[in-house]
C-alpha cells in the first residue's frame, strides 16, 4: 500500500477509537481499552506511513471536502513523514501506557480516550495539511483537544494551568493565522501551501511572514520568552498525554518554523538575519530551559522546563542551517538541518520515556514531588534503568542519541562560523557555548532527576511501599528507552537517512555524507566521532575493570550504615532536590529573577485575556439595548395601554363587542 | 594494526604513570611543608594495599555506586587511547574529538556524581553537586577556548589542530596563545586543585563522592582519577604544545613517549607550585574567579574574528 492510503487508514481508525470512547462511555473500562487498543492500532497505520514516505514514498491528496474554496491537500513528504513518524511511536507508547495508566481518571476514561485519539489524528492532520485553511483548521482542532487533555483533572492547578496553555495557544494562532494570510494576499489569493512555494515573495514581505510565523510557532513550541505555558499546562496532563504534548506537539511549532522558513519561502531566499534570530532565541531558550529546570522539586515541571531547553538547541540547528543557506553553503546547511532533525526526534524519545518514568513514579507513590521519593531503584528496577537511559540521552552522554545530534549541532555550528560572515560567527560561537553551559547544567540536573527519585533512601511511606507499575506501563517506557539507545548506536545508519530528508527540504543536494562505515563525520572539517566504537570499547572495558575487581575482592562485600559524622544516619540526611537548588542558585540567582519576570510575560497576556473578557463583557450589551431592549420597552408599553384596556371582566369584553357591532352598523349605513 | 597497538600502550603507560604524578604532587607539598613527606611512591603502596582489602558498602546504594569506579576507570582508558599522546597522531581518532572527549568526561562525572548521591552519605552527595556546579563554570570556557582555536585550526579534531599549531601553519597567533592560556586555566581548575579544589582531606570537594567507597572499588576510583588528571594535562599538551612528538605512528612512539612524560613532568611540577602558593577559596566565590578565564577565552575568540 502506498503512504497515502496507510495515512488515511490510520487517521480513519483513530476516528473510529474516538467514536468508540464516546460510545462506551457508559462502560469505564471498556471505553478505556477500546481507546487505547484502537489508538495503538492507528499509530502503527501512520508509523508504517510515515516511515515510507521518509524512504522516499512521496504521496499527496487533493479533494475537496465541504469548502470548495479549499481544497483538502495532504502530502506527505520525506520532512512530514519523519514528523508524522516521531508523533507515530510516542502515540503507540502513551496508547499501550494509558491501558493502565487512564485508571487513574475513574468516571474519565471515555473523554481521556476520545480525546487522546483525536489529539493525534489532529496532529497527523497538521503535519500533512498542505493547505493554509485546512492547516489552520488542525492546528486549532490540537490546541482544543490537548487543551481538554489539560483539564482533565478538573482542580485549580489544570484549570489555572489549562487557562494559560489556551490563551498562548491562541495568541501562536493569530500570528500564524497572520503570517499564512499575508502569503496568500501575496500568493494571488490561492489557500494552497504549493503556490507559497512557488511564488517568490519581496524580502520585506518575506520577513514579515517568517517572523509572525517564527513567534506564532515559537510559543507553540515554547520558546522563551513564550514558554511560561509550558510548565504550568504539561504537568498537569495525564503523564502519557505530556509525553505527546512535550515529546510530539511542541514539536509542530519546530516542524511550523522550518515549513515557513525554508519551505514555503524558499522561492524568496533565506535571510542571514533570520538563521541568527533563531539561533539568539535558541540559545537563550537552552540555557534558560535547563537553568529554571534546576530548581523545580516537581518532577514533571521539570521535564517541561527541559522541554524548553531542548526546544531550544533544536533551534540553534535550525538556525545555522538557514545562516549556511543563506550564505549559500547548502551542504552545511544540509548538515545543520539534519542535526536538527536528529535531535527533534531523539528529545522525543527521551522526553517521552522520561515523562513516562515520571507517570509511573506518580502512578506508584502518588506524587510528583521529588523530596518524597527516595530508593526507588530496589522497588522499581525496570523503571528506574529506563528513566537512567533517558536521562544519559538527554544529557547528551555518549554513546546515547542525544550525543549523536548534540555532536553534529557542534560540528555544524562550527562550519556555520567558518564561512567567513562575521556576524554569523560570532552568534554561532556564542551559541556553541550556550551548547555547552546547557550541556553541563543538563548533567547536573539529571543526576538530581534520577538521584534524588531512584537513589539512597525512602523519605515516605509512599516510597516505601512503592511497587514496580503493570506490565503495559514498563513496556512503553523499555521501548522509547530502546529506540534511544538503537538511535545512538545505530547513529551510523540514521544519520545518512535523516541527511536525505534533510537534503530534500533544501533542494536536492547529493553532495553531504554524514557517517562512513562506523564512523559519523563532519565532512567540511575531518572531525569524526563514532557512538558504536564508544559503545564497544566501553563495553569491553567496564567487563575487564569489573572482572579484576571481582577477582581482588577478598569475601563478599559488607552491607554498612552510611557514614554520618558518628550520628545513626537517617533518611533526610542525604541530598534532596532542595541541596542541588540551593547550590545552584549561588552563582545564578539573576537566572531565577529573570525567570519569574518570563514567567510574568505569559501571565500579563493572560491577563490581557481576562481584560478583554471583562471589556467584552461591558461591550456585549450594547447592541442588546439598541436593537432588542427598545423594541421590547415599545411592546411592553403597548401591553401595559392594552392591561389598562381589559380588565379580565366578561361584562367589559361584551360592552366592547356591543361597542364594536354599533360602530361597525354606522359605518355600513354611512356607507350604504 | 599498529594503531590499536599504540592505542593500548597509551592505555596502559598512562594507567602506570597516573599514581607516580599524582604522589608526584604530595611530594612537592611536603617540600612545600618542609616536612620529609612521602615516598613518590606513595600511591602505588596506596593502591596495593586498598585492592588487598575487603570491601564495605552502604546500605542504601544502588547499582550507581558499583558501576562507578570501572566506568570511570573505562572512560579513562578509552580516552588514553583516543589522544594524541606518543604521536603527533591519534592512535584512534574517532576518540580524540574535542566534544566527544568533553562529553566523555561528562560520563564519567555523571556517574562520579550519582555515586555520591546513591551512596545515601550526606557529604558525598554535597560532593557530587559541587562536582557538578564546578564543571558548569568550567565547560563554558574551556569550550569557548577551544572553539576559538578550533576556528583557527580550521577542525575540532585534536591532532589536526595540534599539527596545525606544531608547523605554525595559522593565521591567528594571538588568538592561538590566549586560547591556550584560558584553556590551561580551565584544565588547571579540572584537575582539582587549590584554590579551586582539593583532591584530599575534603569531603564535601572533589572526593566526597568517594566517601562510601572502600577496598578495590576506592582503589580502582582513585586510580581512574589520577588517570583523569594525566590525560587533562595531555589534552592541553596536544593540541597547545605539540611539539615534539613524531609526525607518524611506528617505533618512533617510544621517543614520543619520552617526550610526553617529560611534559607532563614538568606541567604537574609547575601546578604543584602554583597549588602549594595559594590558599584555598571559598566555593561559593568560584564563581567570581571563573570570570577571568571566560574574559580570557572571549578575548581570544574576539582576535580569532578580527584574525589576528
Amino acid at each position: 500500500m502506498d503512504s497515502m492510503t496507510l495515512f488515511i487508514a490510520s487517521l480513519a481508525v483513530s476516528c473510529i477509537g474516538a467514536l468508540a470512547s464516546v460510545l462506551l462511555i457508559k462502560a469505564d473500562n471498556a471505553a478505556k481499552t477500546a481507546g487505547c487498543l484502537i489508538g495503538a492500532v492507528a499509530a502503527v497505520l501512520s508509523f508504517v506511513a510515515g516511515i515510507q514516505a521518509v524512504l522516499g514514498d512521496v504521496t499527496s491528496v487533493d479533494t475537496i471536502v465541504f469548502f470548495p474554496f479549499a481544497h483538502f491537500q495532504l502530502l506527505l513528504n520525506q520532512l512530514s513523514g519523519l514528523f508524522v513518524a516521531l508523533i507515530s511511536v510516542l502515540a503507540f507508547a502513551g496508547s499501550i501506557y494509558g491501558l493502565n495508566y487512564f485508571d487513574e481518571y475513574p468516571g474519565k476514561k471515555g473523554r481521556a480516550g476520545f480525546f487522546f485519539n483525536t489529539f493525534v489524528a489532529s496532529m497527523m492532520l497538521v503535519i500533512t495539511a498542505d493547505n493554509v485553511f485546512w492547516f489552520l483548521v488542525a492546528f486549532e482542532l490540537m490546541s482544543l483537544t490537548s487543551y481538554f487533555l489539560v483539564v482533565i483533572e478538573e482542580n485549580e492547578n489544570s484549570i489555572h494551568g489549562g487557562w494559560l496553555y489556551f490563551v498562548i495557544a491562541h495568541v501562536g494562532f493569530v500570528l500564524i493565522m497572520a503570517s499564512f494570510l499575508t502569503m496568500t494576499n501575496f500568493a494571488g489569493g490561492s489557500f494552497a501551501f504549493a503556490d507559497f512555494r512557488a511564488t517568490q515573495f519581496s524580502p520585506v514581505v518575506a520577513s514579515v511572514c517568517f517572523v509572525l510565523a517564527f513567534f506564532g510557532f515559537g510559543a507553540k513550541a515554547g520558546i522563551i520568552p513564550l514558554h511560561g505555558w509550558l510548565p504550568k499546562a504539561h504537568p498537569e496532563a495525564p503523564s502519557n498525554v505530556s509525553a505527546l504534548m512535550s515529546g510530539g506537539m511542541i514539536k509542530i511549532g519546530i516542524f511550523g518554523i522550518l515549513k515557513v522558513g525554508l519551505d514555503l519561502l524558499s522561492a524568496s531566499g533565506v535571510q542571514v538575519w533570520w538563521g541568527l534570530m533563531v539561533m539568539v532565541f535558541g540559545a537563550i531558550s537552552s540555557v534558560l530551559g535547563v537553568a529554571f529546570a534546576l530548581q523545580e522539586h516537581d518532577i514533571k515541571r521539570l521535564l517541561a522546563y527541559h522541554s524548553v531547553e531542548n526546544i531550544g538547541i533544536i533551534l540553534l540547528g535550525v538556525g545555522a542551517s538557514m545562516a549556511a543557506m543563506a550564505l549559500n553553503s547548502v551542504g552545511i546547511a544540509v548538515l545543520a538541518l539534519m542535526a536538527a532533525l536528529y535531535h527533534t526526534f531523539n528529545h522525543a524519545m527521551f522526553k517521552g520515556e522520561l515523562f513516562l518514568g515520571a507517570g509511573a513514579l506518580l502512578y506508584s507513590t502518588g506524587t510528583r514531588n521529588m523530596e518524597k521519593m527516595g530508593g526507588l531503584f530496589r522497588r522499581m528496577p525496570a523503571t528506574a534503568i529506563c528513566f537512567l537511559v533517558g536521562a544519559l540521552a538527554i544529557s547528551a552522554i555518549p554513546p546515547f542519541n542525544g550525543f549523536v545530534s548534540e555532536w553534529f549541532t557542534y560540528q555544524s555550528l562550527f562550519n556555520a562560523a567558518m564561512q567567513g560572515d562575521k556576524a554569523v560567527m560570532i552568534v554561532a560561537v556564542f551559541a556553541a557555548v550556550a551548547l555547552a553551559i546547557t550541556g553541563a547544567l543538563a548533567v547536573t540536573c539529571f543526576v538530581k532527576a534520577y538521584g534524588v527519585s531512584f537513589a539512597s533512601a525512602p523519605r515516605s511511606e509512599a516510597a516505601a511501599n512503592a511497587k514496580e507499575v503493570p506490565a503495559p506501563m514498563v513496556f512503553a517506557q523499555g521501548l522509547l528507552a530502546a529506540i534511544c539507545v538503537v538511535l545512538g548506536i545505530g547513529a551510523p545508519v540514521i544519520a545518512p537517512m535523516l541527511v536525505d530528508v534533510a537534503a530534500s527540504v533544501l533542494h536536492p543536494y547529493g553532495g553531504v555524507f554524514a557517517a562512513e562505515g562506523m564512523e559519523l563525520m563532519n565532512q567540511y572539517s575531518g572531525a569524526a566521532t563514532s557512538t558504536p566504537a564508544i559503545a564497544i570499547a566501553l563495553v569491553v572495558l567496564v567487563g575487564l575493570a569489573c572482572g579484576y575487581r571481582k577477582l581482588k575482592t577478598v569475601g563478599k562485600v559488607q552491607k554498612s550504615q552510611p557514614w554520618a559524622c558518628g550520628y545513626a544516619p537517617n533518611e533526610h540526611m542525604p541530598v534532596v532536590a532542595t541541596t542541588f537548588a540551593s547550590e545552584v542558585s549561588w552563582f545564578m540567582q539573576p537566572l531565577y529573577t529573570l525567570r519569574d519576570r518570563c514567567t510574568a510575560v505569559c501571565w500579563s497576556i493572560a491577563h490581557f485575556f481576562q481584560k478583554l473578557i471583562g471589556v467584552a463583557e461591558a461591550v456585549e450589551p450594547v447592541p442588546d439595548k439598541v436593537l432588542v431592549d427598545a423594541p421590547h420597552k415599545g411592546v411592553e408599553k403597548l401591553a401595559d395601554l392594552a392591561t389598562k384596556l381589559e380588565g379580565g371582566n366578561y361584562s367589559i369584553y361584551i360592552c366592547y363587542i356591543v361597542a364594536a357591532l354599533v360602530v361597525f352598523l354606522m359605518l355600513a349605513v354611512q356607507m350604504g | 594494526m599498529n594503531n590499536i597497538v599504540l592505542a593500548v600502550l597509551q592505555g596502559v603507560v598512562v594507567m602506570a604513570v597516573a599514581p607516580f604524578f599524582s604522589g608526584l604532587g604530595r611530594v612537592i607539598r611536603a617540600k612545600m611543608h618542609n616536612r620529609r613527606g612521602p615516598s613518590i611512591m606513595q600511591d602505588y603502596r596506596d593502591l596495593t594495599k586498598l585492592f588487598a582489602r575487603p570491601e564495605s558498602q552502604s546500605e542504601d546504594a544502588s547499582f550507581a555506586l558499583r558501576i562507578m569506579p570501572p566506568l570511570f576507570f573505562a572512560v579513562a582508558f578509552m580516552l588514553a587511547m583516543g589522544l594524541p599522546l606518543f604521536t603527533a597522531q591519534s592512535p584512534i581518532p574517532v576518540f580524540g574529538d574535542a566534544i566527544t572527549i568533553m562529553y566523555s568526561l561528562a560520563l564519567a562525572r555523571f556517574f562520579f556524581a550519582l555515586c555520591g548521591v546513591d551512596s545515601s552519605n550526606a557529604y558525598a552527595g554535597i560532593g557530587g553537586v559541587r562536582e557538578l556546579l564546578m564543571s558548569v563554570l568550567i565547560e563554558p570556557s574551556m569550550l569557548l577556548a577551544l572553539f576559538a582555536a578550533a576556528l583557527v585550526c580550521g577542525s575540532t579534531d585534536i591532532a589536526t589542530m595540534g599539527q596545525h599549531i606544531m608547523t605554525g601553519a595559522i593565521d591567528a597567533p594571538v588568538a592561538v596563545i590566549l586560547a591556550g592560556i584560558a584553556f590551561a586555566i580551565a584544565c588547571y581548575m579540572e584537575l582539582g586543585k587549590l584554590p579551586f579544589d582539593q583532591a584530599e582531606a575534603e569531603q564535601e570537594l572533589q572526593e566526597g563522592p568517594l566517601a562510601e567507597l572502600s577496598g578495590p572499588s576506592l582503589a580502582m576510583a582513585k586510580l581512574a582519577m589520577s588517570m583523569k588528571q594525566v590525560l587533562v594535562v595531555a589534552w592541553f599538551c596536544a593540541i597547545f604544545v605539540p611539539w615534539g612528538e613524531p609526525a607518524t605512528v611506528g617505533a618512533a612512539a617510544v621517543l614520543g613517549a619520552v617526550i610526553f612524560l617529560v611534559k607532563c613532568l614538568i606541567d604537574f611540577v609547575v601546578c604543584g607550585v602554583i597549588e602549594n602558593s595559594c590558599s584555598r577559596s571559598r566555593f561559593k566565590v568560584l564563581g567570581n574567579q571563573t570570570w577571568a578565564v571566560v574574559g580570557i577565552a572571549v578575548l581570544a575568540f574576539v582576535f580569532v574574528v578580527v584574525g589576528v
